[in-house]
């Protein structure tokens, strides 16, 4: 452990951005309430407030007189190797950066954001979750957490291909759209694959998947490694301009438009004029446009259906009214909203890193069990979402809480309805 | 020294000086944030970052906190809400709204403006000083909160409501002398007037830059703030 | 020899017994019950029974009290007042009935035979006359500013005051200073009690003085022999005991809300309080609301001015007439405002600059690891 790093990482990331919303914080800890770790377990310390206390504690003793003073005369505690050690655990086991803390607190501070910076910290100094760090040694060495090398790449595209008959390019010369899965939809919902075939062809899009740009998850970002991140963004924004595409469509992953969409212009040059999109977005694109038609009413009769909000795709990427719209026709009768939801929306408890590591498992189910309330209190049958690790989390809780809710994809849902 | 020549020094050369202070702290926390600078958001923007702005600033100022989303982080900081609110109500119109306080603006900007009735002011100073109470009591209750309060939190209610309550005996003439209540207050003011740069009172500057913030990442991703 | 008692004078005078009766009651009535007075003080006079017949058992059997009037840097002001209130009066009873006066500005004589007669006074009455000062006493350039007879101020003040049985000042400056004492104060005036500081002085400042006041203090040492409760200003605590805010006939105005905005509006018209007008009533204290002036016909907030605070230390100073009390006294400039923000400016930007270095040093790579891990 190398707490000097975290501590120069800190200093570093303290820019005029940081620094401006550490000082607006009034120390009122609203943010806590509307943090689902700390809803769902009442522990204090995962205040968003406190997750970002390194950060604020290193600011204060580093860039102001006061606390440059106070730490002199040993007034102060300077960070220490423990500090990093207990804030490891509540940095990655306790918080999936969902942001919804930002929206509650009443200066507005970033909170999501502010604490990523203290994940790259604590990685500099090499204080991360070991699950983590196997799934972003697998992501560097086998160019996927979850194992999909170029050769499993290969055959699983072929089964699916044949299993669900749909044809797959991969590394179609000509191509406008790089389409870009998540391992999770690889190894874990292959139909999946064949559902967003089906919809891309159905819309006629002119698309592409590629070998080397395979993998839309970013362990880089989980980690709080900006080097990493780097390097899994580089492989799709490269595989794009090899193949000279115009856009490049993330499938239901979260993380995956959070990398490429919100976060890869700021470390890497991303060609010019190539668009970043996301599935959802492009449904909403195709069935504005009639690229696709949707039979109303295809999916009612089966009880009620609701919505989730993937943090990453609807509250932190604007991908909101797209799932209403499409839902509104083909389950007028059925579609009834949860409450909070959109932008407010509680989060899954899966992301950010937290399902991948194992002691974090009582504080995700926990979250969990928030939302298995929200779907009791919508008396839903069934929840629609378009996220693959959203699923992966809802698919765990609801056998945790032997609860026969069913899950399906929003692609699913929009294959069921092609008209 | 006699309370007369205490309210004279109070009034006059400690005031000047604390006024000074506060003037030259304040450019210092806000330099010393703005000359960090930061590096320009290259991800294009999905919406408009200038209509997230405004409707962070309206949510935060016209519809906190009956708005939807607030709803359920309402529920555990009750008191951080309606107090906070209750406080810095009484602040605001206690400070702008009151005759008293808009006559000493007044020499200061050079223009006044009309003020509320006496009653109204004097209710919500009141109110102020319970709210304040209240939050003091939660600092310490309350699991989070309790936290983070330190020396320096205290201080600053200590520093804030000493002021607020000479305010009020000062116009009750509770207690003490007039000249004695007056001088109090003053002091009060002045030593309050000093410590803000060097606190986390400044959220009322740094506000800005955390609203607008909220507003410029909302609305570059399409999301009502 | 005896001297002649007051009632032996007033006799020769041509006073009758039931008029006699009637002063005596004038003089118990302004000891007390002309202001508001302060607790202990009018428990000692109420509490006594026989108020009326205290005074006249005095006048009865004490001589009549011999006064000293010296007048320094000031605008006569105060002896203007009280030569102005119509006899019979109390005042005009006290100071030409009850008493002998020396004094400077009254008298018929002039030059060197004043002088003398004052001389010969303070010798006959050694110990026992009472010394009212009015006007203040400049220290500046060792007291040349005002001279009598080519004799300092201070001097003649120390010398009278060897001989007083006690010493009153008569308005504001020989109080506190007054006019004289206002910024730049080029005389560096002072009060009497900061000139004679081994005895007690009773201060009746205003500007002027209100005469029932002097004339009742001086007539309350008569009838007792002794000084009036004072207050740390040295006040009588009878007539300087509260405030003219709470005394003041348009304070339900104020506690209502209603202030006149300029002299002339609707405001003022109405007779609303006088507060953002500059009137300086809640730190004054005095008995004018009470009393008031030309014989009880009026007082400045009653005519429609705001109070002066003539009667409290250093009022010239306290801000201007017409600035409400609110305001602070001492502002900064906008050039001082503006230097302020830049070295504070200027310093934020520098240690801010200095963190940003910080931080190229943190990117540098680590010249040692911790060794551990």
């Amino acid at each position: 452990m190398n707490t000097r790093e975290a501590i120069h990482t800190f200093v570093e990331k303290t820019d005029g951005w940081v620094a401006a919303q550490l000082e607006a914080c009034t120390r009122c800890g609203i943010c806590a309430e509307a943090c689902p770790f700390y809803q769902a377990t009442g522990k204090p310390e995962f205040a968003p407030v406190w997750k970002v206390e390194l950060l604020r504690r290193t600011y204060q003793q580093k860039f102001t007189l006061a606390g440059r003073l106070r730490t002199g005369l040993g007034l102060q505690r300077k960070v220490e190797d423990e500090d990093l050690v207990e804030w490891s655990k509540i940095v990655y086991e306790a918080c999936t950066v969902c942001n919804r803390c930002a929206m509650a607190c009443p200066m507005g501070i970033q909170l999501g954001p502010l604490l990523d910076e203290v994940r790259a910290g604590l990685a500099a100094a090499g204080v991360v979750p070991e699950d983590i760090m196997v799934a972003v040694r697998k992501q560097i060495n086998q160019g996927s957490p979850l194992g999909v090398t170029d050769q499993v790449f290969e055959e699983r595209l072929e089964w699916v291909a044949d299993e669900w008959d749909v044809s797959i390019p991969i590394d179609k010369e000509g191509a406008e759209t790089l389409v870009v899965f998540s391992s999770i939809e690889i190894m874990k919902f292959p139909q999946s694959i064949a559902d967003i075939v089906r919809i891309l062809d159905a819309a006629g899009e002119n698309w592409t998947l590629s070998r080397k740009g395979r993998e839309g998850i970013n362990w880089g970002i989980y980690e709080g490694n900006a080097e990493h991140t780097k390097l899994f963004v580089k492989r799709v924004l490269d595989a794009a301009e090899e193949l000279g595409v115009r856009r490049i469509m993330i499938t239901e992953c979260g993380n995956a438009y959070d990398a490429l969409r919100w976060t890869a212009p700021n470390l890497v040059r991303v060609p010019a004029g190539l668009e970043i999109t996301h599935i959802v977005g492009m449904l909403g694109e195709y069935v504005r446009s009639g690229r696709i038609k949707l039979k109303a009413g295809a999916a009612d009769g089966d009880g009620v259906i609701t919505f989730h909000d993937a943090c990453k795709i609807q509250r932190r990427g604007g991908l909101i009214e797209e799932p209403r719209q499409i839902l509104n026709v083909i389950a007028p009768n059925s579609f009834r909203e949860m409450s909070p939801n959109k932008e407010a929306a509680i989060c899954c408890g899966g992301g950010g890193g937290v399902a991948a590591i194992k002691t974090a498992d009582p504080y995700r189910y926990a979250v969990f069990g928030l939302k298995l309330a929200q779907i009791r209190a919508a008396q839903a049958d069934t929840v629609v979402m378009a996220c693959a690790n959203c699923r992966l989390q809802f698919l765990d809780g609801l056998a945790h809480f032997n609860s026969n809710v069913k899950v399906r994809s929003l692609s699913e849902m929009v294959v069921g309805a092609l008209g | 020294m006699d309370w007369n020549s205490f309210l004279r020094f109070v009034r006059g050369p400690l005031f000047e000086v604390s006024l000074l202070v506060f003037v030259a702290g304040l450019a210092y926390r806000l330099l010393r944030v703005v000359t960090l600078g930061w590096a320009r958001n290259r991800a294009p923007a999905a919406g408009s970052r200038v209509v997230g702005v405004g409707r962070s600033y309206a949510k935060g100022v016209i519809a906190w906190p009956f708005i939807p989303w607030v709803k359920d982080t309402f529920r555990g900081n009750a008191v951080t809400y309606l107090a906070g609110g209750l406080f810095h109500l009484g602040l605001f119109v206690v400070i702008l709204l009151g005759t008293a306080h808009m006559l000493a603006w007044k020499s200061l900007l050079g223009f006044g403006w009309p003020t509320l009735s006496p009653s109204i002011v004097d209710f919500l100073a009141a109110g102020a000083i319970v709210a304040m109470i209240a939050l003091l009591i939660n600092r310490f209750s309350h699991p989070v909160v309790r936290k983070l309060t330190g020396p320096a939190e205290l201080l600053n209610w200590l520093v804030v409501f000493l002021a607020m309550v000479t305010g009020y005996m000062m116009t009750h003439h509770l207690f003490f002398r007039y000249e004695v209540l007056f001088g109090l207050h003053m002091v009060a003011v002045d030593v309050l007037l000093i410590w803000i740069p060097f606190s986390a009172i400044p959220h009322f500057v740094f506000y800005f830059f955390s609203r607008t913030i909220h507003g410029v990442e909302h609305g570059r991703r399409a999301v009502t703030p | 020899m005896r001297e002649e008692t007051i009632y032996e004078h007033l006799q020769r005078e041509g006073v009758s017994r039931r008029e006699f009766i009637k002063y005596c009651g004038m003089v118990a009535g302004a000891m007390g019950l002309w202001a508001t007075p302060v607790l202990s003080e009018s428990a000692r006079l109420f509490g006594n029974p026989d108020l009326i017949g205290e005074v006249i058992r005095a006048l009865e059997t004490k001589p009549r009290l011999p006064i000293i009037w010296l007048e320094f840097q000031d605008c006569a002001g105060c002896t203007e007042a009280l030569t102005r209130s119509q006899s019979p009066t109390f005042v005009d009873l006290v100071l030409n009935k009850i008493s002998i006066d020396y004094h400077e500005t009254l008298f018929a004589a002039a030059g060197f035979q004043a002088e003398e007669a004052r001389q010969r006074a303070m010798q006959a009455y050694a110990g026992r006359y009472v010394l009212v000062v009015e006007g203040s006493i400049p220290t500046g350039a060792r007291g040349v500013y005002c001279t009598v007879g080519g004799r300092s101020a201070v001097n003649i003040l120390k010398e009278a005051a060897a001989g007083a049985t006690a010493i009153i000042a008569t308005g504001n400056c020989a109080a506190f200073g007054g006019i004289p004492k206002a910024k730049p104060d080029p005389t560096e005036a002072k009060g009497v009690w900061e000139i004679v500081t081994d005895k007690p002085v009773v201060n009746i400042p205003g500007c002027p003085a209100i005469p029932e006041v002097t004339a009742g203090t001086i007539a309350r040492f008569l009838v007792f022999g002794t000084l009036p409760e004072l207050d740390d200003l040295n006040r009588p605590k009878t007539f300087y005991g509260t405030t003219i805010h709470d005394q003041c006939l348009r304070r339900h105005f104020y506690d209502a809300g209603k202030f006149a905005g300029t002299f002339d509006d609707e405001g003022a018209r109405n007779g609303w309080c006088l507060y953002k007008l500059g009137c300086k009533g809640p730190t004054t204290y005095n008995a004018c609301p009470a009393i008031k002036w030309d014989g009880g016909l009026s007082f400045p907030i009653q005519s429609g001015h705001p109070c002066l605070g003539c009667s409290q230390p250093d009022f010239w100073d306290g801000g201007g007439f017409y600035q409400a009390q609110s305001v602070p006294l001492d502002r900064p400039t906008l050039e001082a405002v503006g230097i302020a923000a830049g070295v504070g400016a200027l310093v934020g930007a520098g240690v801010a600059v200095a963190n940003r270095s910080q931080k190229k040093r943190a990117n540098e790579p680590e010249a040692e690891t911790t060794g551990r891990d």
